[in-house]
């Protein structure tokens, strides 16, 4: 096992060396490149390029008082074994001032859905009831519409960083009706209207990502044919194709090789189709060494093109990971205050079963949902 | 004026409380004496002050910074920790009439802790019943205690020199069979 494990980080040595080199390479043609990869369809999701690939940027100065604005969000979903058809969605918020009066404001929302237009949602013009998926994309909406909350309570606006966990990007909401993707989709596009319009930076963190769309750019550069279509790929017939000596990296992989710590990498374009419904608000991205490891940090156009904004996102998330120890903290506490632990929902559907046993409600448990709390043996 | 209060009763029992303090890092001195207001008014002695994590399953971590330091960079632990102070119960007063004897109820849990002032430190401690209150307590450091609180006692009566020689004979009848304990401690007042 050990003997194949070490024949395995070999190869992948290799392959990062020939991806290194590509990235190298098409650097200096990236603007012939950049069109090739814009020509090309392929079955991956390509970086856009706008840049030279292999430039690196070295942390701005952090200013000395800054402020780091971040949300998360955790949930109960329904349990039909339960006797109320309900779920709750508790967002932690944090607001941290740094430098000259540093102080922190940790608290967490929790919001409890019972009514039938929280229960309910409108799937391809019919009415069906709110499901993990609804649910957890409805999360996702609190957990913006909270960082636009601390945002506009932000006394003075200026280097103030807003941080959200994970991606910008709903891909989710792509294979979903155009109804309820709507009432996800138009107030985030709002949101971010908002957030612009205070010039108030917002990134996604994501840690140890598994994201490969530059390498996917790379692998179109490795292809010989002038625009690549993968539907009509020529060289099947090959042992190997064109294009798979750099196939299984991951961007993380070619960028540990490439971005020392405190270093970002080029800022990059998402090419993720739900982005044809953000409008001004698509989404960059680059990556981030933060010391630790190699972060995906995710922009929306205005602060990739505003140099100003670009900087202080790279400086303040790079400021924020340090201070978590490689994750930001403003992330760990938003998570620390938005976490419900099992224990935490056994409670709540307690509170629920003994509210409406108050009440004078007939409470009907399901026989499993009994059997789960007493186990006889 | 009104004193602020230095914390909140988060449990309480007849025999003594334990309140939070407002900020970490603050709370009234060991040896001190506080009261919570209402009907009865009961009077304490702070045993124990105690920081920590405020979630069971997180603890500190160590910066390398001072605290300047971390209240500028690290802002965020300062709402993570808690202080909390233990007080033992010495008295309590209903009507204006002050009792040594532990109150009819306890304080009401999230009543606010104050410090007591110069007059009523001079009032709880013009006998010894404190001084036995905290001898026949189990789970407090009983000499240490002794000593603080004489202390305070001593600060609010700076004019009578002869406190200490009293509370010290009272002492020598409570540690009658001990002298080697009575010296120590009498040892350490002075």
């Amino acid at each position: 096992m050990i003997e194949g494990r070490k024949d395995l980080e070999g190869k992948v040595a290799e392959k990062i060396s020939i991806a290194h080199r590509e990235l190298k390479l098409k650097s200096q043609e990236w603007e012939r490149f950049s069109g090739k990869v814009k020509l090309s369809r392929t079955f991956w999701l390509l970086a856009g390029i706008h840049n030279p690939l292999d430039t690196v940027f070295s942390p701005p100065v952090r200013p000395l008082n800054y402020t780091a604005l971040a949300s998360d969000g955790s949930q109960v979903f329904p349990d039909r074994h339960e006797a109320l058809p309900c779920y709750l969605i508790n967002i932690g918020s944090v607001v941290i001032h740094y430098g000259t009066g540093g102080k922190a404001y940790l608290n967490s929302y929790p919001r409890f859905f019972y009514n039938d237009e929280d229960r309910f949602t409108t799937w391809d013009g019919k009415k069906i009831p709110a499901d993990g998926i609804v649910i957890s994309e409805r999360r996702n909406l609190m957990e913006f519409e909270e960082i636009l909350k601390l945002a506009e309570a932000c006394r003075d606006r200026e280097n103030v960083i807003a941080i959200s966990d994970g991606t910008l990007i709903f891909w989710r909401l792509e294979g979903m009706p155009d109804d309820f993707r709507n009432e996800v989709l138009a107030p985030f596009i709002q949101m971010m209207d908002k957030l612009k319009e205070m010039r108030v930076p917002i990134a996604g963190y994501t840690s140890f990502p598994g994201s490969t769309d530059v390498i996917n750019a790379l692998r179109v550069g490795l292809c010989p044919e002038k625009i690549s279509y993968c539907n009509e790929c020529p060289y099947t017939h090959l042992s190997e194709i064109p294009c798979a000596p750099i196939e299984g990296l991951t961007d993380r992989t070619l960028f540990s090789r490439v971005l020392k710590a405190g270093e970002r990498s080029s800022v990059f374009e998402s090419s993720s189709k739900i982005l044809d419904f953000y409008g001004e608000h698509r989404i960059y991205f680059f990556y981030l060494n933060t010391g630790e490891e190699i972060a995906r940090v995710e922009i929306p156009k205005w602060v990739a093109e505003d140099g100003e904004l670009l900087n202080l996102a790279h400086t303040l998330i790079l400021d924020q990971a340090k201070k978590g120890g490689g994750y930001p903290v403003s992330l760990i506490e938003a998570h620390e205050q938005a976490v419900v632990k099992a224990k935490d929902r056994d409670f709540f559907f307690e509170l629920i079963r003994e509210a409406l046993i108050r009440s004078d409600f007939k409470v009907t448990v399901s026989r499993k949902g009994l059997s789960k709390r007493s186990p006889e043996i | 004026m009104t004193a602020n209060h230095v914390g909140e009763v988060i449990e309480s029992s007849t025999r003594g409380f334990v309140a939070r303090s407002q900020n970490v890092g603050e709370s009234p001195h060991f040896g001190y004496f506080v009261k919570t207001k209402g009907e009865p008014v009961v009077y304490g002695l702070v045993y124990e002050i105690i920081t920590e994590s405020k979630e069971p399953g997180r603890k500190p971590t160590t910066y390398g910074m001072s605290i300047e330091e971390l209240r500028s960079e690290q802002p965020q632990i300062f709402e993570l920790l808690k202080t909390e102070f233990h007080a033992l119960v010495i008295a309590h007063s209903e009507q204006g009439r002050t009792r040594f004897s532990l109150p009819p109820l306890p304080p009401p849990i999230y009543s606010f802790v104050y410090e007591c002032g110069k007059e009523e430190i001079e009032k709880l401690t013009s006998q010894d019943f404190f001084l036995r209150a905290i001898i026949s307590s189990p789970n407090v450091p009983v000499d240490d205690l002794i000593i603080a609180s004489l202390r305070y006692a001593q600060d609010s009566r700076e004019f009578d020199k002869g406190y200490i020689v009293r509370m010290g004979k009272s002492l020598a009848r409570i540690f009658k069979d001990d002298y080697e304990r009575l010296s120590s401690v009498l040892r350490r007042i002075i």
